[in-house]
């Protein structure tokens, strides 16, 4: 039996649950809007690339920018405060609590996402919780106004893919051998050199991991800036659901939508290939072993 | 003599175990000392201790005169060797031989050159760029010892390094150290519960046991003379004859009234004291006639074991109990299973414990 023939069933659900619905995707994005409703959702009889040319208005990139801008900055944002949340667990709670720990941490993710996301509406309002605890302790002077902006958006993402990034990072250390700590420390480096030549290039593929998987998630999420970003907090994800739901444009939604997966695909490859260069700058830095 | 490892007083508990139980140790220079022990017995919680990962509830830790008993590890003129090698595995062989030296900030020129060295040291300078899941157990462990004798420390600590090898490679190893050790004039201090493993490589050997150190002593020092049934039993093997001694004397009543003689008792055994004698299988001497000695049993052979150049003889005693008897294949000449013969020693090589339940570790090859 061939080795592949196990694999179908991964091939499978990967063909299923992704390829053909991108396909569909791609393919509406070349289709147009039918004349009669009755028709169906995308005409398909003549194929052009005037929905990019229509995608490629200022909006979008501007758009797009802000996008990046509040994705990337929330992914950065997730790492740095992921990251020791998933050290300490990995690191510092004994085993038997661990999954505990993790599970606390996904807890959250038993209530609706839409819930959660309303939740912080109340905590963020000018008459909110925080707004008013801010004020008292004399922080603030006046109101807090920041529900209905980016700022709040980006509070958003944070919050909803922090455990995101967490996990893969989490995982990564827990899979260190500690005796691998031990012999570095042994070999005369101290706990910070350690963490730097040691642990952090073990973590590395799940802080990549983490990285790029709150990035992608983040950049197409169109609820949390529909809830908390008001008029002024737009991302991609809205224009895009805005094109298919409520303009019914499913063709023009589709190509912005092969547009945003092109772009996140060109901006993680650059991603990728200034970390492959930083790293080998830093081998040549370090200098040949023998 | 110039103690290189000292411990004074030492003891470690884990919640109400104590792993490690007022022990006292001096290492000299340059020698080659095995902690020995079954698991549990507080060997490698001592390792631990000299090398900065474990501190000690109570007592002093002194390297080189000096009390390091709260210094971190990475300020110890110590390396260890670990259990499972612990090479990192983002870096090639020749990077990890390297590290110990990058972090005392050793000049690139003359850290190739060490790193060169000590590869070829242990013949693993053509391995230089591989990573260890690309190498086999027996070359990680060598990976393992030039990363940790490259820094030259003053002593090298080493728990036991050779326990995921097979039998042969062990073998190899075991000489390879011994022969390293005794090149470099370091200090080594091995971990094992292998006590082949120790009789083989060490200048002495510490025997522990509940958290602490049993015996003390050179390897024959504790194979002809050990001080505890416990230490005659676990080195080496070992028959043990039960029974009641004599007065004072060095008489032993053992089962179905049978008087043994020997000609050492161990020190602080009392008057008629309830006690082991023990004789190595090694000396126990097998005859058809009944031989003109105190010391003889009447046995049948029931079971005979080929041992390569030795032959054993497990002898099966009218009581139920068993004898095991060896002697080299070439003198064992031909005595069939289920002959009856006489088993006999000499008082030289039979030695009187304190009682104690030990567990079954007769007959173990």
């Amino acid at each position: 039996m061939p080795r592949w023939v196990m694999a179908w069933p991964a091939l499978a659900w990967w063909t299923f649950f992704f390829i053909i619905p991108l396909f569909w995707i791609i393919l509406y994005s070349f289709g147009s809007r039918p004349s009669a409703v009755a028709a169906g959702p995308v005409s398909l009889e003549v194929l052009s690339f005037d929905n990019y040319w229509q995608a490629l208005s200022e909006i979008f990139f501007r758009v797009f920018q802000i996008t990046m801008r509040t994705a990337g900055l929330g992914t950065i944002l997730c790492a740095l405060l992921g990251f020791p949340v998933a050290y300490a667990i990995a690191m510092h709670v004994p085993q038997r609590w661990r999954s505990i720990f993790v599970f606390l941490l996904i807890v959250p993710y038993w209530t609706s996402f839409l819930l959660r996301t309303f939740a912080w509406r109340i905590i963020l309002a000018p008459q909110g919780t925080l707004s008013d605890i801010l004020q008292s302790l004399g922080i603030l002077g006046r109101p807090l106004l920041i529900l209905d902006t980016n700022a709040a958006v980006q509070l958003g993402i944070i919050y909803n893919y922090l455990p995101v990034m967490v996990l893969p990072i989490y995982v990564a250390l827990e899979r260190i051998d500690t005796s691998l700590i031990k012999a570095s420390m042994d070999l005369g480096a101290g706990p910070l050199r350690t963490f730097l030549q040691v642990t952090m290039p073990l973590a590395a593929p799940g802080l990549f991991g983490g990285l790029v998987l709150t990035f992608i998630l983040a950049a197409g999420d169109y609820v949390v800036p529909t809830i908390l970003g008001g008029t002024k907090g737009l991302m991609v994800g809205n224009l895009i659901a805005t094109q298919i739901l409520a303009s019914q444009n499913l063709p023009l939604g589709s190509a912005m939508a092969v547009m945003l997966i092109g772009l996140l695909a060109g901006v993680l490859i650059v991603a990728g290939l200034l970390l492959m260069t930083a790293q080998r700058l830093l081998g040549l830095l370090r200098g040949a072993p023998l | 003599m110039a103690a290189d490892v000292e411990l004074e007083r030492v003891s470690k508990l884990y919640g109400p175990f104590t792993a490690v139980d007022d022990v006292s140790l001096a290492i000299r220079k340059g020698s080659f000392i095995s902690l020995l022990g079954p698991s549990g017995a507080g060997k490698s919680t001592i390792l631990r201790m000299i090398g900065g990962f474990e501190l000690p509830d109570y007592g002093t830790v002194r390297i080189a005169g000096r009390d390091v008993t709260m210094l971190a590890p990475y300020r110890r003129d110590v390396n260890t060797v670990f259990q499972n090698y612990a090479l990192f595995p983002h870096m090639n062989a020749a990077e990890n031989v390297a590290y110990g030296l990058r972090q005392d900030g050793v000049p690139a020129a003359e850290r190739k050159k060490r790193v060169r060295e000590a590869l070829d040291m242990v013949e693993m300078l053509r391995f230089a760029d591989r990573r260890p899941n690309q190498l086999s157990g027996g070359q990680q462990q060598r990976i393992a010892l030039a990363r940790a004798l490259v820094k030259r420390p003053s002593v090298l600590l080493l728990d036991e390094p050779l326990g995921a090898l097979d039998r042969k490679l062990r073998q190899q190893m075991q000489v390879e150290l011994k022969l390293l050790q005794s090149q470099l004039g370091i200090t080594f201090i091995f971990v094992t519960h292998d006590q082949e493993e120790a009789l083989a490589m060490s200048d002495s050997i510490a025997v522990m046991r509940h958290g602490r150190v049993e015996q003390l002593g050179a390897p024959a020092e504790l194979y002809d003379r050990p001080a505890t049934a416990f230490v005659a039993g676990f080195i080496g093997t070992q028959n043990f004859l039960p029974g009641y001694r004599v007065d004072d004397s060095l008489l032993m009543r053992a089962e179905h009234d049978a008087m043994f003689e020997a000609r050492r008792a161990a020190r602080g055994l009392t008057r008629d004291a309830h006690v082991l004698g023990a004789v190595r299988p090694e000396n126990v001497l097998l005859a058809g006639e009944e031989p003109a000695v105190r010391n003889r049993l009447k046995a049948r052979i029931a079971a005979t074991v080929m041992l390569g150049d030795t032959m054993e003889f497990v002898l099966a005693l009218p009581g139920g109990r068993e004898l095991l008897s060896r002697m080299p294949r070439r003198a064992s000449g031909s005595l069939p299973e289920g002959a009856e013969v006489w088993a006999y020693w000499e008082p030289e090589s039979f030695n009187l414990f304190p009682f104690e339940e030990l567990e079954a570790r007769q007959g173990k090859p």
